[in-house]
Order: structure tokens, then sequence, then C-alpha cells
């Protein structure tokens, strides 16, 4: 096998104790910084890009694809533990993660977490060493009229996701939906919701929002719990997963491999669409739905292994063709192009020590990922015994730093304060913020697209039919948008025939 | 094993002087003792987010003029608002030399036409420093339009898309000057930024974009996208084979320009010594070879120089969309 060559001469360059070490500490520090919101991959990239510039290129890109990846774990550990998503594509993590972590089942969730990011990461690099040339075009063939269909599918997983009562988490998406329109308008310049404030020009964030509706609200909403009830300390039970989590878990992984895989090459939201899909998926699969949102582990498994196996893929589009599909990316090809490295097509022909000795770091990070994170998912539960009275001010500090370091501003503060009030009063009416922030995420990538696709159709709807990948996505739309009803009428069929008197067992569970 | 650490609380002992130093600094400085300039770190606003070309403009030039006052010039990013956010908070701060803003010409000479009178930001506040650099815009086209001139462009009778980095950009302008001045039919998409104008160039979802050229070079060098016309006064340097739309005969000098500025009063030996700093770090091999590997085009010229040009070039741009009736937004 003569193409394996370079491949296995990429291991060659990982295993350089140099190359060893800078993966290491990129790993390190993207796990630091993913555990505080606001402070993404993105701007620690930009700022530690300096000390790259005296090094290798390949041992620069293997210490900055290690903070990325790092970071997408340290995200899931404020997730699970404090209510904290620093990432759209960890939203989904926190419906079952943190419910698991009161339940005292934090250890569980995060190392199933870690065990599923390793495998997801795993098999992603697995797909992007043999079908990086491949599936590299399916990049390009995602036009407008095709996100906007993404994003329709999506906003209606939103709907499945979750848990509770379908009207109100109706009304929070909506809400959600509204936020999303603030800002200047970017195809008309026309001001939205600004109220003349600068700060408000470019819409608001996604950690304010997040952080204030899921830290801010539920640490409220616990003090008022305190005063009622004397506070309990979590017990910290089983630390470990057990085999019947793991085996509970294997399905989900699996599938949640696969989605993140292809959903990642998708420049512009394919991780949080992955992740959502992969917890819609589950749910629609589990004989018991009504569990998840009550600490079902696959609805964290399946979600964490898909962002992660996204993030991994999301170098593809990077690497084949020189497309940057998120911020992180972006910044990693200026550092390349820093270093005298031009990625896309050539660099697999040009530079193939470079290209494989970062796809093989990849394997070599998500092994040391996993040699961290299983020993300290022990260290990071004990944070739960830590008294609310404690536990409280630290996380609302995360938070409040975090918001400040998106743009280093105090506008940002007083949005996760504002939000966190919002957050703590629709706990008390019984509103999920999951849809809210989710429908929010998904909004401004549904009417930009929209919009766009209209521009590049002329006007004609029927452009969205006779594009072969749109049509399948809205097909596939009006299938899970229908099944519910058709599944009810054609049970309600079924049993009427029977006429047995077992038809408790039928749930309209959409 | 000691030694190590008493050398470390000599560190903190000495940080912490610095920063009372700095404290009284803040206070008095402004009027007396501008002489011992800079008494402290100097602070470089970025109106972008962490990693676009013009923050990395800026922590080049930071780390240089950190170097040569011997002080620390940390750079802080403010996205907002183009960049308007930070240029009016950096206007807002002390004239004491300590606070700095990377300005992008555009805020200046194309986003006024584009937002209401309030939010538009003038030179008037700022004392410039220095001019740095020049970004210039090329139209690229997609392999499948089958378009490589501008000439293909006009014979077309298909309504082409032409995508932009956004509303009130340079991209935005230079393309709409140029459509309405050759008058080719065409519709205008918006994306966010480069990177997505570019990818849908790529995949033929529109089949021409202008955009930066540091962002297209490596699509156009893979013969990915095919490079149509570039929008400087003068034929860029790395794209030597490229016409300009003055050289086919339309007036559309758009391009990226970048500078150094700070809030207005800067005391005269304080300027003095932060040009100093400046036209020492732009000497510097290190930022030459900057400039070339991001594709950029030196333009240091004085900070009069670029106050005259930038304005001379905003008002040259409001009469040219009066004159052809384009109208950038719905303001």
């Amino acid at each position: 096998m003569d193409s394996l060559q370079p491949v296995l001469d990429g291991f060659g360059v990982v295993l350089d104790p140099t190359n060893l070490l800078y993966c290491l500490i990129g790993v390190v520090i993207g796990m630091l910084i993913g555990v505080l919101p606001g402070l993404g991959p993105a701007a620690t990239i930009a700022i530690l890009l300096p000390l790259t510039y005296g090094v290798e290129p390949v041992t620069a890109i293997i210490m900055l694809a290690g903070i990325f990846y790092g970071a997408q774990y340290g995200g899931t550990i404020t997730s699970v533990l404090l209510r904290l998503p620093g990432e759209a594509s960890s939203v989904v993590t926190v419906f079952d993660g943190y419910v698991m972590a009161k339940q005292g089942r934090a250890g569980t969730a995060l190392g199933i977490a870690a065990i599923g990011s390793f495998i997801g990461g795993t098999v992603s690099i697995i797909g992007l060493t043999f079908l990086a040339p491949v599936v590299a075009g399916f990049a390009l063939d995602f036009g407008p009229p095709e996100y906007t269909a993404l994003a329709l599918l999506g906003i209606l997983l939103v709907a499945t996701i979750s848990g509770g009562s379908k009207i109100k988490a109706l009304i929070a998406a909506a809400f959600g939906l509204l936020l999303a329109t603030t800002g200047r308008d970017i195809f008309t310049g026309a001001e939205r919701f600004t109220f003349g404030n600068l700060g408000m020009a470019d819409g608001i964030d996604f950690v304010p929002i997040a952080m204030g509706l899921f830290g801010v609200g539920e640490i409220l909403y616990n003090l008022e719990e305190r005063h009622r009830a004397a506070a309990v300390p979590v017990k910290v039970a089983n630390v470990w997963p057990s085999r019947a989590d793991l085996k509970q878990s294997t399905g989900a992984i699996g599938r949640g491999s696969v989605l993140g895989f292809f959903l990642g090459i998708l420049p512009g939201g394919g991780a949080t669409i992955s992740s959502m899909a992969a917890y819609a998926v589950e749910k629609k699969r589990a004989k018991d739905p009504s569990r998840f949102g009550r600490g079902a582990v696959e609805g964290v498994a399946g979600p964490e292994t898909a962002n992660n196996a996204a993030a991994t893929s999301s170098f593809i589009p990077l690497l084949t063709l020189g497309i940057p599909a998120n911020a992180t990316m972006a910044i990693i090809f200026g550092a390349l192009l820093i270093q005298g490295v031009t990625p896309g097509p050539q660099l697999i022909a040009n530079d193939p020590e470079l290209f494989w000795g970062v796809v093989n770091s990849m394997y070599i990070g998500n092994i040391l990922l996993l040699i961290m994170a299983i020993p300290l998912v022990g260290v990071f539960v004990r944070i739960l015994r830590v008294r609310g009275a404690i536990l409280a001010p630290i996380t609302a500090l995360i938070t409040l730093l975090g918001s400040y370091t998106i743009r280093n501003s105090m506008f940002d503060v007083l949005l996760v304060v504002i939000f966190g009030a919002v957050g703590y009063l629709m706990k008390k009416f019984g509103f999920e913020p999951g849809p809210l922030v989710l429908a929010f995420v998904l909004g401004s990538l549904l009417e930009s697209n929209l919009r766009r696709s209209l521009l590049v159709l002329g006007g004609d709807v029927g452009g969205f039919f006779t594009r072969p990948i749109s049509a399948t996505l809205l097909v596939i739309f009006v299938v899970v948008a229908l099944w519910p009803m058709v599944k009810a009428a054609f049970d309600r069929r079924k049993s009427s025939r029977h006429e047995t008197s077992d038809n408790q067992e039928v749930k309209e569970n959409a | 094993m000691n030694f190590p650490r008493r050398r470390a609380v000599l560190g903190v002992t000495a940080a912490s002087a610095l920063l009372a130093l700095t404290a009284c600094g803040g206070n008095v400085g402004s009027d007396s003792s501008s002489g011992d300039f800079p008494s402290g770190p100097i602070t470089l606003t970025v109106g972008q987010a962490a990693g676009g070309s013009t923050d990395l403009i800026a922590r080049t030039m930071g780390a240089g003029i950190s170097d040569q006052l011997g002080v620390p010039v940390p750079v802080v990013n403010k996205p907002g608002a183009n960049g308007a956010l930070a240029t009016k908070e950096v206007a807002a701060m002390p004239a004491d030399g300590s606070n700095l803003i990377l300005l992008n010409a555009s805020l200046i000479t194309i986003t006024p036409l584009a937002v209401s009178e309030d939010e538009t930001v003038t030179l008037d506040n700022l004392d410039v420093i220095k001019g740095l650099s020049q970004d210039d815009y090329v139209m690229v086209a997609s392999k499948e339009s089958g378009i490589t001139s501008l000439d293909d462009l006009k014979k077309s009778t298909k309504t082409l898309t032409f995508g932009t980095t956004g509303v009130g950009t340079g991209s935005q302008l230079a393309q709409a000057l140029l459509l309405a001045q050759a008058d080719i039919k065409g519709t205008e998409v918006p994306f966010d930024s480069g990177s997505p104008a570019l990818t849908a160039v790529m995949g033929n979802q529109v089949q021409l974009s202008t955009i930066q050229l540091g962002e297209a070079k490596p699509q156009i060098d893979a013969g990915k996208v095919v490079p149509v016309v570039v929008f400087s006064d003068e034929r860029n340097t790395f794209l030597p084979d490229v016409p300009t739309a003055l050289e086919e005969g339309y007036d559309v000098p758009v391009s990226q320009y970048r500078a150094l500025a700070a809030p207005k009063g800067l005391p005269e030996d304080v300027k003095a010594k932060l040009v100093d700093a400046v036209d020492k770090t732009l000497a510097e091999d290190s930022t030459k070879a900057f400039n070339e590997k991001n594709l950029l085009t030196p333009k240091e010229i004085s900070g009069e120089e670029v106050v005259k040009q930038w304005n001379d070039l905003a008002t040259k741009y409001k009469d040219l969309t009066e004159e052809y009736d384009i109208e950038l937004s719905s303001k």
C-alpha cells in the first residue's frame, strides 16, 4: 500500500517529542479556556499566535488544533456541572447532563461525554484520513437554499427536542427567533431593535443569552429554593459510567459520530445542528422518550459525540479546499499562511508531511484528552460538593467574566444580568430556555439564508425544490413534521380495529 | 530552590510598584509629565474580532511599538458596528498617548453612506499617527460562469449574482459603482464576511464576488476562482496580470487602508515619540515580511496625509454614489 506511506510518515512527525509536547500544551490550554465561556478557542488562538512564529509549521498547527478540540471538551464540563453551555453546540448537553449532575451522576455524564468525544473524534479523523477529498465538495454544494432547508429542519428539531409543555416551548422558540432579528439588517443596513445603541448594532451574541438564561437563571432560582428547604449537598455517587450506561450509550455514540462527521463539514452552523440532530434522533429512537430531559445518558452521549466529530471534520474544508468552516478555522488558516503554508487543494500534494502530521496529531490529541479527562472527572465532580453559597458566586463570576471577554465590553455583562432575570422568570413559569437559545441560533441562519436564496433564485420559490439537496432536506422536513400526525392516525385505526384494551400504551409523544 | 522563589517575589513587587506608578501617572500625566512618556502600558484597541486581518496588523504593530518604547502594548478587541463602537470609545479617552486605535478607512469613508448620521465616525475627534498599509479588493468569478474579464461581464445576457462582504463595505461599494458605470445587470447578494462570499463563488452559488485580495489569493492561485478586476489605483504587485477598473475606464478607486490613531489633543512630544516608534516598527524586516505574507501593500504616509486622503475619498464616494444613484442601504 503505497498510498499509506505518507499517513505512516505523519505518525512519525507527531511522535516527535517536541510535537507531542505542543500537542499536550494545546489540549490543556484548550480545556482550560473551554471552561471559561466567552473566551472561545478563536480568541485564544489569535492571542497565542505569536508564540507559534518561532516553531515549525506542523508543530504550530498541532498546538492550535489541540486548543480547538480541547476547548470542545472543556465546554462539556461547565455544561454538565454548572449549566453553562459555552457554545451553541453544547446547549443540548445541558438538558440531560445537568439533570444527571443533580441526581449525583455527574461522573457518569462527564465520563460518557469523554468517551463519546474520543470515539466521535476518532471516527471523524478516520473519515478525514480516508474520505477527505471525496466529501470536501459537499461543503461547496451547500448554497443558501440548502442552508435554508437545513435551518428549517433544525427549527423543527427544536420542537422535538424540548420536554414539557409544547405551547410553552413554542412561545420560547418564537421569542428566540425575535431576538435573532436584533441588530443591523445585514441586507439593507436597517436598524432593528437597536434603540440607537451602537452596542446592539451587531445584534446580541450567543454567550450572554445562553449564560444568562441557563447559568444566572439557575443561580437565582436556586437562591429561592434554598430559603424553602435546607440545602442538601449533592451526593456524588458512581464516578464512573456503569456497564449498563455504556451499553445504553453505544448506539448513541455510533449515530452521533456519523451525524457529526457529515454535518461538521458544512461551514457555519454544522456543529450546532449536528448536536441537535443527534439528540433528536436519540429521543425519537428511545422506547421511552419521556426519560429525556430527566437524565437520560444517551442525551449526553449523542450530542457530545456529534459535536466533537463535527469539530474534527470541520478541518476537512480547511485542509482540502482552503475554506475555513468557522471562526477558529479562519484563524488557523491565518496561522498557516503566516507559516508560509497555503491551505487548499494542493496542500496534500505539496506538503504531505504537514497535512498528515496535523491529521495524525488529532489521533494523539484525542488519546491525550481521554487520558487526562478520565482521571479529572473525579476531580471535577467534587466541585458539586462545594456548598451552594460558595459555588453560586463562583459560577456567577465565571459567567460575568466570560461574557466580558467576548468583546471586552460591559454592555454584554449587563445583557447577562438581564437574561439572568429572564431565565429566572422563565423557570418560575415553567418555560425551558433550551428552545429559546436554539431558535435564536438557528433564526439568524434561517433568515439570512432564506433572503439570500431568494436573491440567488431571483425570487422563485420553486428553486428550492429543483435543487437536489435542498429538495431532499425539505422532504425530510415534511416527513418529520407530519410523522406524529400520521402515526397517531395509524395507531388510532389499529387500536380501534383490534378493540383491545391496551390502547393506554399508545402515547402521542411527538 | 529558594532563589527562584525570591526572584518571583521580587518580580511581583516590581510589578506592583510599576502598577502604582502607572496609576499615579494616569492622574497627573496629562499636562505636566508627558516628558516621561511612556510611563505605563499603551492599549491598542481594535474594532474587529481577534484573528481577522485588522487584528493581525494591530498585533504586529503592537509588538513592534512595545519593543521600541519598552512598555507592554496589549491589543484589546472591541468588535461592534464595523468598528464604530471601539473608535467612539477610544476617541473619548484621555489624550495622553496611552490609548491607540487601529482604524479601517472604510469606517470613515464608506460606512457613513450606509448608516444614520449619529452613528457615523469622523476623524475630527482623533489624532492620526501614521498610515500603515493598503489592502486591495478583487472581483473573482466562478469557473463555471466562464467569465474571465470585464468584457465577458458586459456581454453576458444573464442576470448574474454578485456576492459582497456586507452592507457598507468596500466590497459592496466597489461592485455597485462598477456595475452602475459599466451598465451591467446583476443581483447583489450580501454575505456576512469574505470567507462565505468566496466559498459561494467556489461552489458557483453566486457567479461573482468582490473580496479582499488576501482572502482570495490562495483560491486564485489554485485556479478555483478567476480574478476579473482589481479596484486599486494601480495594478496590485501580488496580482500583476489583473487589470484595474481604473485602466478599463471606470472610476472606482476603492481599497481598504489602515492607520493608527489616538484621541484628539495628543501632546506634541508624545505624538513625536509614537510616530518615531511606529516608523521604526514599519522599517523592521519582520513587519515587511508580515505585509508580504498578508498581501498588504505598504502605504506609510503621515497622519496629516491620511486625514486629507480619507476625507477626500469620503467626499468622492459620496459624489459618485449620488451621481450613479446608488444606495448602499435603506437607512
